[in-house]
């Protein structure tokens, strides 16, 4: 019964991993759709949501499964614990990457100021922890999570000179509002996803050491 | 956090900012350590049960917990070839001290056992014959104390018309209640408890959880359990014994969600046992 549990644990592991990736590419793409202005790439992205909720629901329902056939304590309890949280996090982030691939359409094929203004930049920071964050789940190892907080304040700064430099441009033309706009919430909406890896980092934490911790 | 436990090597682990006086743990062992013949069943344990709280002893088959209950009062004394060394306080005095008296300990710190073990008498007789063994002979009285009891082990609703009949005719989970109630009606401040649903069916044992943390109001309860979920369930502080040693002891919460012991977390999680 028990190897049968941690057979099971361990297949849950790695359905997460797997809806980490999805979740991540989704980001990803949606950025380089709105950087090459790429409105297929940005519609794949779109059709990719479906399958994160499945991951969502299965591994929210087998996570469940586990707890009620086998009653896990200590790691075991706190790994399950740390999905649960876990896929909820990372479920957002595949939505926003929906949410960001939703705007190249809308901007139809106008100039990529997310080229100009460093939407990328901002995102390799953010992918950077995502990473990060994700891998130290998958070896338990939570040396990958020092410096978090300062990466995620390093994103903040980010967001903000973003922010400064939209309205600049709105100011210098106003043919740039809609973009400049759309590029505000974009670099919010990254920087959830920054907060999102750090939620994830305080649950790897958590699940490593039973310790609960704050990334602010 | 709020006890205290002392390893093998006598220095002391706190898990606690604070600690409290010697007179919130009813009973504690210091360098206990017990043979059977030549093998040793118990290595140097030294631990303090506190008052009014649920503790369970767990581990795998063979590591002295059942050993460890019964040495708290002095059930271990007539097996044959038995040694033991080391003090068990009970209120500060050592039950095996040359001057201690069995009898009033043994009604102090009652026993149930895995297998309900009712007296082959009336449910009357049952709960009345310890009283009587210590001459309370009032029949008035031990109307009194039959209900009372009975009322105490959540059992007095079922049976209240019937206490003349034989307790032998009652289903596990009543005789086992039964058998708490007679162990309740001598007044003991500690009840020690060997596997007491291990024989139970879920809904039995889900009244005698039930009846184990109402008890505690008034009452030390330490109960020896296989069942993980239950010991979590139920306890406040448990502690996880392996080959005779004692090896770590905490808060439920703590012990089950976050174990300090690689050996104690290779156990709860299954790896071995």
């Amino acid at each position: 019964m028990t190897k049968e549990f941690h057979k099971n644990l361990d297949f849950l592991k790695q359905e997460l991993v797997e809806m980490s990736k999805l979740a991540f590419i989704m980001l990803g793409d949606s950025i380089t759709a709105l950087s090459t202005s790429n409105t297929e790439l940005a519609e794949s992205v779109d059709l990719k949501k479906e399958k994160l909720r499945e991951y969502d629901v299965e591994i929210e329902t087998k996570s469940l499964q586990l707890i009620t056939l086998y009653q896990p304590m200590a790691i075991d309890l706190r790994t399950i614990a740390a999905i649960l949280k876990i896929i909820t996090y990372l479920y957002r982030v595949g939505r926003y990457g929906k949410d960001i691939a939703a705007v190249v359409s809308l901007l139809n094929n106008k100039q990529p100021l997310s080229e100009i203004i460093g939407i990328k930049h901002m995102w390799e920071h953010v992918q950077s922890m995502l990473d990060d964050a994700v891998d130290s789940f998958v070896t338990d190892d939570i040396s990958k999570l020092k410096g978090f907080s300062e990466r995620d304040t390093e994103i903040d700064q980010l967001r903000w000179s973003i922010f400064r430099e939209s309205v600049s441009y709105m100011m210098e033309d106003p043919r740039n509002i809609t973009i400049s706009a759309h590029l505000i919430m974009i670099a919010r909406y990254l920087e959830r996803c920054g907060d999102h890896a750090c939620k994830i980092a305080e649950k790897v934490y958590y699940m490593v050491t039973g310790k609960h911790i704050e990334i602010t | 956090m709020v006890f205290k436990i002392k390893k093998n090597n006598n220095n002391e682990i706190d898990h606690q900012n604070q600690e409290f006086s010697n007179n919130e743990y009813v009973i504690e062992c210091k360098n206990l350590n017990l043979w059977y013949e030549d093998t040793q069943a118990l290595i140097n344990i030294n631990i303090e049960f506190r008052k009014n709280k649920v503790s369970s002893i767990i581990g795998p088959s063979g590591c002295g917990k059942s050993t460890l209950l019964r040495c708290l009062n002095r059930m271990n004394d007539v097996i044959e070839g038995c040694k033991i060394e080391g003090e068990v306080l009970f209120n500060g005095k050592n039950l095996y001290a040359s001057n201690a008296d069995i009898r009033l300990n043994r009604k102090k710190i009652g026993m149930i056992f895995q297998k309900p073990n009712p007296f082959p008498m009336s449910i009357y007789d049952n709960i009345t014959y310890g009283p009587k063994i210590h001459r309370v002979l009032d029949k008035d009285i031990l109307d009194k104390i039959s209900e009372k009891n009975l009322k105490r082990a959540v059992i007095w609703d079922e049976v209240k018309d019937r206490l003349d009949e034989s307790a032998m005719g009652l289903s596990g989970g009543q005789q086992q209640r039964l058998c708490i109630a007679r162990a309740l009606a001598v007044e003991p401040e500690i009840l020690l408890m060997d596997e007491p649903t291990a024989s139970l069916d879920p809904i039995a044992t889900q009244k005698i959880e039930e009846l184990i943390l109402d008890l505690k109001k008034e009452w030390t309860v330490i109960i020896v359990t296989h069942n993980m979920q239950q010991a979590a369930r139920i306890s406040d502080y448990t502690c996880f014994m392996y080959l005779g040693e004692l090896i770590e002891f905490g808060e439920t919460t703590q012990i089950f969600e976050n174990p300090q012991k690689k050996l104690t977390e290779n156990y709860i999680t299954g790896r071995f046992g």
